[in-house]
């Protein structure tokens, strides 16, 4: 035993010079080291942004906006209408079964089936987008004959959004205030009445604003639409089956590789839009978030 | 948390408009199928070879044909294959025919050659790109089954010589997709070296031996930009990213032929070993060209086909089909110089364009 | 009917969802299951035979001549990613979170999280943008022959450097991809912790970061650990970002930490059109069975977490509104 007792009592009771700026030190790079890493994160940020919107505003012009697709020219009219298309029929068939897992999860609690489908909603999170696609594509696609088309793909879409729809439409519930339903229920109102009248109101904003998170997922998915959505370089006719649909994040990936120039100022300006959707919601996202919740005081 | 009940009316309000706003964008989404009673969808998915050509074609034909809306796609001869067979895309690109085991299971599937390519193998080694290097089969063979594992072996310096050949590491770039690029060069070294042909054989997808550092890209495209970002490389490319070769100072190989010379990949050497092949084509025009005899064939060309079904879902889709075939094969129609020169294709002969037209009249 | 019963049916559709890949990609894949055997996960030979040859009966199954199915390589690559970003990600994300919570003003921290969240709204298809135009040009050209020279001395680091796509690249991208997953998390459950914990480790002399280090930060260990498996599960299904600065590897395992490499979920993108040109079907059931592995994997993960958290009693999963 090198250290006795008497020893470490000393040292406790007067705290050498030493051991004092040892502990300033550290106190100092602890919080150096922190900062770094904060700094490390926030220059990566900057980075792509700046390569996005550097890059993206160079390549963007009044023709990719208004013009179709030709081979590896044009325009993107045709994959910003599907993005458009994709996301919101992907909305359209996540959001009812979203929101009532949602309801369900927040209001009827007690029995088996909440902790259940809680449970596998959040694992279905963690199913891998391309999992998915596979999925759509080997059931939809190939044995129902559905071709790549716009059902497959908001199909697709809607399976991915739908657990992050579960998850804040419960959690929107749950915010709402126990003596809004007391009161209600003390007027004679029927659970149903009370949950569609008086909850869901009230929980609108914190709804759509998962809403809003899921469709600024769905637009930046590539990997579950490449076999489902397919791709095509033309307008929708309107058709939900055998007929392919373009969307931004393929028009990425496809033109990047893509040797001529002008395939890359595409895959540029598809980035530059993308990436602007998916932020702007994202700021809408927490603006709402804010101020139901009060500026500053969001943990 | 708490909210007055004029706040709560605010926001409900807000959320309804923006559903509105989204509604309203769908609907604008939808009102094309209006005016688009008369128009014809096809899906043209595959080969990244024959891409720039259908790029080329499409705009040309939509002018003459605007009800005929064709979307192409790049995305590997594979994918043409198997897409056109589920009836998933309309016309299937690929550098490679069918199987003989596609063919049987699906009787109702033709390969249309539709024009003459080739293939080049280029090199990225600092400081001898300018140079044509000697290339052959069993070489190839040895870099892509890890046998060569440095651009000085002797076996390559046997090739070439006077030429001061680098102490470097070869990256061997692959296709890993299925690529009838693929397809035609593992032909090129199984008929040019038994090993190869015993043991990995040749299809749209082998099983490449793993070489550490090789590389696997994505389309001819991804090839190029591999190939150019990685000294030292080596990868087979389709003749129709010549230009992007040519503009970033790649090194393309001389191979050698069948009869032992090493050939450049020019106009002549094409056609020299399309002389010699062209005539062996069948009814059904599933052959391969690769290593053809001659002093001046040069040893790597195929057929671009179209795989394509007999049966088609509507009349007007096999019309709109036959019409498009039928131009894209003419010589004052898809064969004529303005479209092939720009991507180093070679046209179809006057034989050949009859065999394919009879397929094509095949299409209901 | 009340009104349970009618919402429990539109509810189920998210477990039905569930319920319906996994049953799916286990009927679908149950075939090559057999064939493949345990070989499937231990061998390192994807190979789906000659294409141009005949059919042929092996072992009761229909396949063409030579094919064979192990995706050992896949498997290794996805988990070495995977843990290269997250063993990157969880310093980054707990110092950013500690720098965060208690090392800016309060006025600004809602702004300075917002940025570094950000991070996770950003889609994979742009990471891989980002990834194959700006970072491996420079990973390759500079950092990777530098590491490789100066840092020889730790294993896997030394050796070629490559052309820039692999297994390091991938690390760096996913690192970025789930930083926000736990500095989110991280940062609420480090605010989160009772006030007297702080005021007590201060009145007692402690300087503030010994504080943090001490007391708060191991008070929030569970959700460290839960909130990093969360992060390691979105890393093993990523696709897009990973497909494009990998490599694209076939059949063999890195040999150094520069080597090329292909993930299960970009492999599935990549080989999905290839397998259906086999015309027994066995490559797509094989490649079916690839998806299934990833699943398990995945929802084992997943399971993992959060059952931790929700025995820690911590409820606000995933943070920042993103997961």
């Amino acid at each position: 035993m090198g250290v006795s007792a008497i020893d470490v009592r000393a040292a406790i009771n007067q705290p050498s010079i030493f051991r004092l700026v040892q502990r300033k030190i550290f106190n100092s790079a602890g919080w150096g080291l922190c900062g770094l890493t904060f700094l490390l994160l926030g220059s990566a940020m900057v980075w792509i942004l700046k390569m996005v919107f550097v890059r993206g505003a160079g390549a963007l012009n009044l023709k990719v906006l208004t013009h179709i697709q030709i081979g590896v020219a044009g325009g993107l009219l045709n994959a910003i209408e599907g993005t458009l298309v994709l996301g919101v029929g992907g909305l359209i068939l996540s959001v009812p079964p979203g929101i009532a897992a949602g309801i369900y999860l927040s209001e009827y609690d007690g029995g088996w089936l909440a902790p259940v489908l809680r449970f596998m909603s959040d694992v279905l999170v963690g199913v891998p987008s391309i999992v998915v696609g596979y999925f759509g594509y080997v059931t939809m696609v190939a044995t129902l004959g559905w071709g790549f088309s716009v059902a497959a793909g908001s199909i697709a879409l809607a399976m991915i959004s739908l657990p992050y729809i579960t998850r804040t439409s419960e959690v929107a519930f749950r915010q709402v205030p126990r003596t809004l339903r007391e009161a209600g229920f003390g007027l004679g109102c029927k659970p149903g009445t009370v949950i569609m009248r008086i909850c869901l109101p009230m929980a609108t904003p914190a709804i759509l604003t998962g809403v809003l998170l899921a469709l600024a997922i769905s637009v930046g998915e590539t990997a579950p639409l490449i076999y489902t959505a397919g791709w095509s370089s033309f307008l929708w006719t309107g058709h939900l089956t055998k007929e392919p649909m373009g969307y931004l994040t393929y028009a990425i990936w496809a033109m990047i590789t893509e040797p001529q120039r002008s395939a890359h100022q595409l895959a540029y300006a598809a980035a530059f839009l993308v990436t602007l959707f998916v932020l702007v919601i994202s700021v809408i996202a927490r603006v709402v978030t804010f101020r139901r919740s009060g500026w500053g005081q969001h943990a | 948390m708490r909210f007055g009940r004029k706040s709560m009316e605010k926001k409900s309000n807000r959320s309804f408009r923006k559903g509105a706003v989204l509604a309203l964008a769908l609907a604008v989404a939808g009102a094309g199928s209006a005016f688009a009673a008369a128009q014809i969808n096809i899906l043209e998915t595959g080969s990244s070879l024959l891409y720039p050509l259908f790029n080329l074609w499409v705009p040309s034909y939509a002018h003459m044909h605007p009800n005929v809306k064709i979307t192409t796609q790049s995305t590997g001869s594979g994918t043409g294959i198997s897409q056109s067979i589920a009836g998933i895309a309309q016309i299937g690109a690929s550098d490679a025919y069918l199987s003989p085991a596609q063919m049987r299971m699906h009787s109702n599937m033709m390969n249309i050659p539709l024009a003459i390519s080739s293939q080049m193998v280029n090199y990225n080694v600092p400081g001898l790109n300018y140079k044509h290097l000697n290339l052959s089969g069993p070489v190839l063979a040895g870099i892509y089954s890890g046998k060569i594992r440095n651009w000085n072996d002797e076996q390559i310096a046997k090739l070439n010589p006077g030429v001061k050949l680098p102490n470097h590491t070869i990256i061997p770039i692959h296709r890993t997709d299925g690529s009838g690029d693929t397809f035609i060069f593992t032909q090129y070294l199984s008929f040019s070296t038994p090993s190869w042909a015993n043991s990995l054989a040749y299809g749209t997808s082998i099983s490449w031996p793993a070489v550490p550092g090789g590389l696997g890209a994505v389309g001819n495209p991804g090839m190029v930009t591999a190939l150019t970002g990685s000294p030292y490389s080596i990868a087979y490319i389709g003749v129709s990213y010549r230009q992007a070769i040519d503009q970033h100072h790649m090194g393309t190989a001389a191979l050698e032929n069948r009869d032992g010379k090493f050939v450049l990949l020019t106009p002549h050497t094409v056609s020299s070993a399309a002389a010699q092949m062209v005539p062996k084509t069948p009814q059904n025009e599933a052959v391969s060209l690769i290593f053809a005899p001659g002093p001046d064939s040069y040893p790597i060309i195929n057929y671009e086909y179209a795989i394509v079904s007999k049966t088609q879902p509507s009349a007007e889709t096999a019309a709109a089909l036959r019409e498009f075939f039928s131009w894209a094969i003419r010589g004052d129609g898809g064969n004529a110089p303005k479209y092939l020169n720009p991507v180093h294709f070679a046209p179809l002969p006057p034989s050949v364009v009859k065999l394919s037209q009879a397929q094509i009249d095949q299409i209901q | 009917m009340s009104f349970k019963n009618i919402l429990a049916p539109i509810a189920s559709i998210v477990g039905v969802t569930l319920i319906g890949i996994v049953i799916f990609l286990g009927v679908y894949s149950w075939p090559a299951v057999k064939f493949n055997g345990f070989s499937f996960v231990v061998k390192n030979d994807w190979n789906l035979g000659n294409l141009y040859a005949n059919p042929v009966m092996h072992r009761g199954h229909l396949i063409m001549p030579g094919a064979q199915y192990g995706i050992l390589f896949l498997i290794v690559a996805t988990l070495l990613s995977t843990l290269i970003a997250v063993v990157l990600a969880v310093p980054l994300g707990v110092g950013s979170a500690i720098f965060l919570s208690d090392g800016v003003p309060a006025v600004l921290r809602p702004w300075l999280s917002f940025f570094v969240e950000l991070l996770a709204a950003v889609p994979s298809v742009v990471y891989g943008l980002w990834g194959y135009a700006a970072v491996i040009p420079l990973l390759s050209h500079t950092v990777f022959p530098w590491m490789a020279k100066h840092l020889a001395f730790i294993p896997f680091f030394a050796g070629d450097t490559g052309s820039g796509y692999g297994l390091l690249t991938s690390g760096f991208v996913l690192t970025l991809m789930i930083v926000p997953l736990i500095t989110s998390t991280m940062r609420d459950a480090l605010i989160s912790q009772p006030r007297g914990l702080r005021e007590a480790a201060l009145a007692l002399g402690a300087t503030r970061f010994e504080t943090m280090w001490s007391v708060i930060l191991p008070s929030t260990r569970r959700v460290l650990i839960a909130s990093s498996i969360l992060a390691t599960g979105r890393a093993l299904g990523e696709t897009m970002a990973v497909l494009m600065v990998g490599g694209g590897a076939l059949n063999y395992l890195p040999n150094n930490i520069y080597a090329p490499i292909t993930t299960m979920a970009a492999f599935i993108v990549s080989q999905l059109d290839s397998a259906l040109e086999d015309p027994t079907g066995m490559a797509v059931r094989s490649l079916a069975e690839v998806a299934l592995v990833l699943c398990v994997i995945s929802v084992i993960v997943n399971g993992a977490a959060r059952l931790m958290l929700y025995f820690s009693g911590y409820q606000r999963l995933g943070g920042g509104g993103w997961a």
